[in-house]
């Protein structure tokens, strides 16, 4: 379980002045839970995340995981970036071998671990081959199971799919969907896309900008394992997503 | 100010390494900071020597500022055009690698051990990176700037000079600062090979009488040296790339 | 770039070389100042094949590869001490900052003094030409390595050591290759010159002895050796690029 508490976080601006990005941010997240959070641009969701991750430290406030405070980044909390962060120098396969390896497991154990992984998104003819020879889609999917290796308990997606193009995008979600289905993992799961984040959640946290802090969390109660054909013609769904758009709609009025 | 201070801190560090390092390998052929700089004030009101130096900057000023005008005119012609680029490049690309002041003794048989000689070799050693930025400074112009430039009814040269020059400006100018410290490189290293006058032969000359302070002497004034062309450099590219500022606006508005 | 596009670039060199043949030809300069082509590569096939000559070729060459090793090794040492932490970044900076602008030639005589005319003298100074390219490429490759990278590595167990050795060195590997080719350029030109100013051998001894008896033909074929050294050498380092930057983008 993710507890934050009175979290926030102060930047210094270029000429000097205190920037408060985040104010008094206050969220439980339960084992097991996909919880996206969606909201203008500069309302500080990626640094939430970020912050969850450890990479960057918080002004006040605290987080805690299963009761201990976050110090910095660990194999418990697992990133996937919009720019999927691959390593150019290593193939597929030990990209995704790398966490493995780290933990001190054999190279062939590993190796092992990595093709089942891969199997798993649907690569297993790239094993060999070098990022840049992918597309954006096939990267995020190494990516994603390059995090998912290691086995963390919870995933941090920061606009993994906001790079992609539709098509693409459609596919992973699912693929995501399906994997989370599969293993039950907390997911914290950032997004610019209102209809992604009521596809896949349990709970929408709609943020505002200036400072950042959560304006209303919204329970998705649609039933699951979820089919996107279905939901297409869900009144509730559709609901939800006017529901958001318009809130997130009102805060760009008011802030323009 | 005080983003001076490491600088500051750092050349103090070198100093005492100097002095701990004149302190304990006891060679004569290695004095002290204090002594070196003490010879300082002697050198400088010798006559001969401020003419050594007075002679040297001449020089470097004529081969640089040669260097300037021919290299800003040559790339930005191999940035233009892309026949000469394909023309000139291998020959640039060929030339590159030779050591311009390695050809010092055969100029000097040529042409005497006077100026000519050695500014032709500072013109040769610092022509080469103005060359290559100013060519790959005109090569990254725009292309659409240009063409809305010309549909508006700019002729060729007035592209040049006001599309084309400021765009470059600032890769030229990273040419021209590589350009200037090889011409300080090649003038010193030119006076070494024909000592006739010059800082360098200065340089040598203490060396070879084993007037160790005074050599020492010299290397302070040739790093002053560096230092204050860097300074002065440093001075006119901020004052010509805030006006080339001001000139991607009217870019902006071009395109 | 076509066949065709490539072969208009030879005219130029080509015209160069016929226009020197042909001055030396036509007498207008003496040959004693002016040997023509012909006479000079005759003369480079000559002394290739002489065993003193040789030995010079090497002489120069171990200083060279020598001096350009350790500078490799220091500037991309100095690079990643940079990037561990604030202060050393401050440190390091500040001493780069003052030593960057000096003219390194002029430190030559000193060290000819406290190293001694032989190699260390001569490697020295290389060392000092070479390593400011090498720290700087390295230096600005490793901060603009994404931070996501780090990250990412950070996650999945890896210590703060780790990252800066085994995540943020290898993402900034072309940006240390470009540096590493201009720094052996340098090493190239500063051996030589540093063999012309003080030395009993090596190429660029060779070139002064030939100045000093007037044997015009000698003074070619040293500028030629170095040149073609540093023209392999760096077409070398090009491909030992390409191989090891296989999975990188292209830039």
């Amino acid at each position: 379980m993710i507890a934050i508490e009175h979290l926030s976080k102060r930047f210094k601006t270029a000429a000097g002045k205190d920037h408060l990005a985040l104010s008094d941010i206050n969220l439980e997240l339960k084992s097991g839970e996909f919880v996206s959070i969606i909201g203008p641009s500069g309302c500080g969701k990626s640094t939430l995340l970020y912050m969850i991750g450890g990479f960057i430290p918080a002004s006040e406030g605290r987080i805690l995981i299963d009761g201990k405070p976050v110090a910095g980044p660990g194999p418990d909390r697992g990133p996937v970036f919009q720019e999927f962060a691959l390593f150019a120098w290593k193939t597929v396969l030990q990209n995704i071998a790398y966490g493995l390896r780290l933990q001190g497991k054999s190279k062939a154990e590993a190796e092992a671990r990595a093709r089942v992984l891969l199997k798993m998104v649907g690569l297993e003819r790239f094993a060999n081959f070098y990022p840049k020879e992918l597309s954006g889609g096939m990267k995020q999917r190494v990516a994603i199971a390059r995090t998912l290796a290691y086995d963390p308990q919870t995933l941090l997606m920061d606009e993994p799919f906001g790079a992609l193009d539709a098509h693409t995008r459609t596919h992973l979600q699912r693929d995501l969907l399906q994997i989370w289905e599969e293993h039950r993992k907390t997911v914290l799961f950032v997004t610019h896309s209102v209809e992604e984040a009521v596809y896949l959640s349990d709970r929408v946290i709609v943020m505002a900008a200036g400072p950042g802090r959560i304006d209303r969390i919204i329970p998705i109660e649609l039933d699951r394992p979820r089919q996107r054909s279905e939901l297409m013609f869900d009144r509730r769904y559709q609901e939800y997503i006017t529901q958001i758009e318009g809130m997130i709609d009102a805060f760009e009025t008011e802030a323009a | 100010m005080t983003r001076h201070i490491p600088s500051i801190c750092a050349g103090v560090a070198l100093l005492l390494l100097w002095e701990i390092a004149h302190r304990s390998f006891g060679l004569s052929g290695l004095p002290g900071p204090v002594s070196a700089f003490r010879a300082l004030p002697e050198l400088l009101s010798d006559g001969d020597a401020l003419y050594d130096i007075a002679q040297s900057l001449q020089r470097m000023a004529a081969g640089y500022l040669l260097a300037a005008v021919f290299g800003i005119s040559f790339g930005l012609l191999m940035g233009t055009s892309p026949l000469a680029e394909r023309l000139l490049n291998p020959l640039i690309m060929m030339i590159y690698p030779i050591p311009k002041a390695a050809l010092m003794p055969i100029l000097m048989i040529w042409l005497g051990i006077g100026d000519a000689s050695k500014i032709l070799v500072i013109f040769l050693g610092s022509s080469l990176p103005i060359i290559y930025h100013a060519w790959q400074g005109g090569r990254s112009v725009s292309q659409i700037v240009v063409w809305s430039a010309a549909a508006m009814g700019m002729g060729p040269v007035q592209r040049l000079f006001r599309i084309v020059l400021p765009a470059a400006l600032p890769e030229i100018f990273i040419g021209l600062r590589t350009g200037l410290i090889l011409a300080l490189i090649t003038m010193v290293v030119s006076e070494i090979v024909a000592r006739s006058n010059g800082i360098g032969n200065l340089l040598f000359n203490s060396m070879d009488m084993a007037l160790y302070d005074r050599m020492f002497a010299a290397i302070i004034i040739i790093a002053a040296m560096g230092y204050v062309l860097d300074l002065i450099f440093e001075a006119i590219r901020t004052r010509f790339l805030r006006w080339s500022d001001s000139g991607e606006h009217i870019q902006v508005a071009v395109g | 770039m076509t066949a065709n596009s490539k072969l208009i670039g030879l005219v130029p060199i080509l015209g160069l070389v016929l226009l020197w043949g042909w001055l030396a030809a036509s007498g207008m300069a003496p040959r004693a100042l002016l040997p023509s082509p012909v006479d000079v590569v005759q003369r480079l096939f000559e002394l290739l094949a002489d065993p003193d000559f040789l030995a010079q070729i090497g002489t120069t060459l171990f200083r060279l590869v020598s001096g350009f090793l350790i500078a490799l090794v220091l500037g991309t040492v100095l690079a990643v001490l940079s990037a561990s932490s604030e202060v050393t970044q401050t440190a390091v900076n500040a001493f780069v900052r003052i030593l960057a602008p000096l003219p390194k030639i002029a430190l030559y005589p000193a060290m000819i003094l406290i190293l001694g005319f032989g190699h260390s003298s001569k490697i020295a100074l290389v060392v000092i030409e070479a390593a400011f390219p090498i720290y700087l490429a390295t230096y600005q490759g490793m901060r603009n390595v994404d931070k996501k990278l780090v990250w990412a590595a950070r996650s999945a167990g890896a210590s703060r050591l780790h990252c800066l050795l085994f995540v943020m060195l290898p993402a900034a590997a072309p940006s240390i290759l470009t540096g590493a080719r201009v720094a052996l350029v340098i090493s190239c030109i500063v051996v030589f010159l540093s063999e012309m100013m003080s030395s009993t051998e090596g190429l660029g001894y060779v070139l002064i002895d030939a100045a000093r008896n007037f044997r015009t033909i000698d003074m070619f074929v040293p500028i030629i050796l170095i040149s073609a050294l540093g023209l392999g050498l760096g077409a070398g380092l090009s491909a030992l690029r390409r191989k090891l930057l296989v999975g990188y983008p292209q830039d």
